[in-house]
């Protein structure tokens, strides 16, 4: 019997690869963004008229969950350069060298294809060719094109974190309705708020700075940065309204989204007022924290009328 | 089988990794084959027992 690796040196191995393990392909996935997919995907089946089989849900949550991971490993394979140059990203996989950049990209392109194929064949084309179109929009128009364009990035860049839900309805009806197009503008109009308020940080901010990357902050500014904010946010109220006019949801959640929408705007006019020291720093991680319970929350206020049985509005539109 | 280890650059840290890969890629195959099966089951739906043959 004969070794087919006895010709390789020791250096070559390490450079071939095969030095990850199992829970760094885990963390390629992205995990902790994969879990927010999976809620929000999750809502999108649950809010959308029509039934699907328990088991076809499942199935669909499964595909759309690793289309994000797949996403997720793309976006490592990409930018392992920048990542090795931020704190915050300098241990994922890749940069740390426990996963080759080639690894990571045919690791990536094997779950995306994999993903789009089970949704596609096992619940409905459509669902299946918009999760394409997802990491499509993640990877080429988000993380190869605007990331390293524009300030703009996050914004345009966010629609790829807003369409888990309209895929999960998509699954259930096999159409873009109004109602799932609702809950893609919540998530889109959410992402740069939510996005600024952590770049505003000061490590965060340097990160970016010393990667080149032209967030927000760092080409125009921490006070252009605090404005975006508070004017998305005063755009984001009004649109977490629309469900109630394609009658997505009911009372319950009208009335709590005025009170959570009150306090959003509450945040971001802290962020806005509060420009330095220690204090500005708190409000804006503050909002950050904010608005990622307030996302959680607003979602789960659908799943909650849905499970108590509890009357929707009348579509308007 | 010794002597093809001591030969190799892969060291036992190594192999280890890849044993742990290996079985990771075999179980999400068995998961992939089990959600074929389950979903051709339910998309036939419970009639296909009745079916005339």
């Amino acid at each position: 019997m004969s070794d087919i690796n006895a010709h390789i040196t020791e250096a070559q191995a390490a450079d071939t690869g095969g030095q990850g393990t199992v829970k760094d392909y885990f963390a390629l996935l992205k995990p902790r963004v994969m879990s927010l997919v999976i809620f929000t995907a999750f809502v999108g089946i649950i809010a959308a008229p029509g039934t699907l089989h328990p088991w076809l849900a499942f199935v669909a949550l499964l595909a759309i969950a690793v289309g994000a991971g797949a996403a997720g490993a793309l976006n490592m394979w990409y930018d392992a350069d920048i990542d090795a140059v931020m704190k915050r990203t300098a241990k994922r996989p890749v940069p740390a060298g426990s996963i080759t950049p080639s690894e990571a990209l045919g690791f990536g392109m094997v779950l995306a294809a994999g993903s789009v194929l089970v949704l596609g064949l096992l619940v409905n084309v459509l669902a299946g060719a918009l999760l394409a179109f997802t990491i499509f929009f993640y990877i080429v128009v988000y993380t190869m094109w605007l990331k390293r364009l524009t300030p703009q990035n996050i914004v345009i860049g966010g629609a790829a974190g807003a369409f888990p839900p309209m895929v999960g309805w998509v699954a259930v009806t096999g159409s873009i309705d109004l109602g799932s197009i609702a809950l893609f503008l919540i998530i889109f109009t959410w992402t740069p708020p939510h996005f600024w308020a952590l770049a505003l940080w000061k490590k965060i901010n340097a990160d970016y700075s010393n990667a080149g990357v032209p967030m927000l902050p760092v080409v125009a500014g921490p006070d252009e940065t605090r404005r975006q904010i508070l004017l998305y946010t005063l755009l984001l109220v009004p649109v977490t309204l629309l469900p109630a006019l394609t009658g997505t949801v009911g009372w319950l959640y009208l009335v709590a989204n005025i009170g959570l929408g009150v306090m959003f705007i509450w945040h971001a006019w802290r962020v806005y007022r509060i420009r330095e020291g220690q204090e500005a720093e708190i409000a804006c991680k503050k909002l950050f924290g904010f608005s990622t319970m307030w996302l959680f929350i607003l979602f789960a206020l659908i799943l909650v009328e849905r499970a108590l049985g509890l009357p929707l509005f009348a579509p308007v539109v | 089988m010794k002597d093809v280890m001591t030969n190799s650059p892969f060291g036992p840290e190594d192999m280890a990794r890849r044993r742990k890969r290996a079985i990771a890629t075999a179980v999400i195959l068995a998961v992939l084959a089990v959600l074929f099966f389950v979903t051709t089951i339910v998309r036939l739906g419970g009639s296909v027992a009745m079916r005339s043959m």
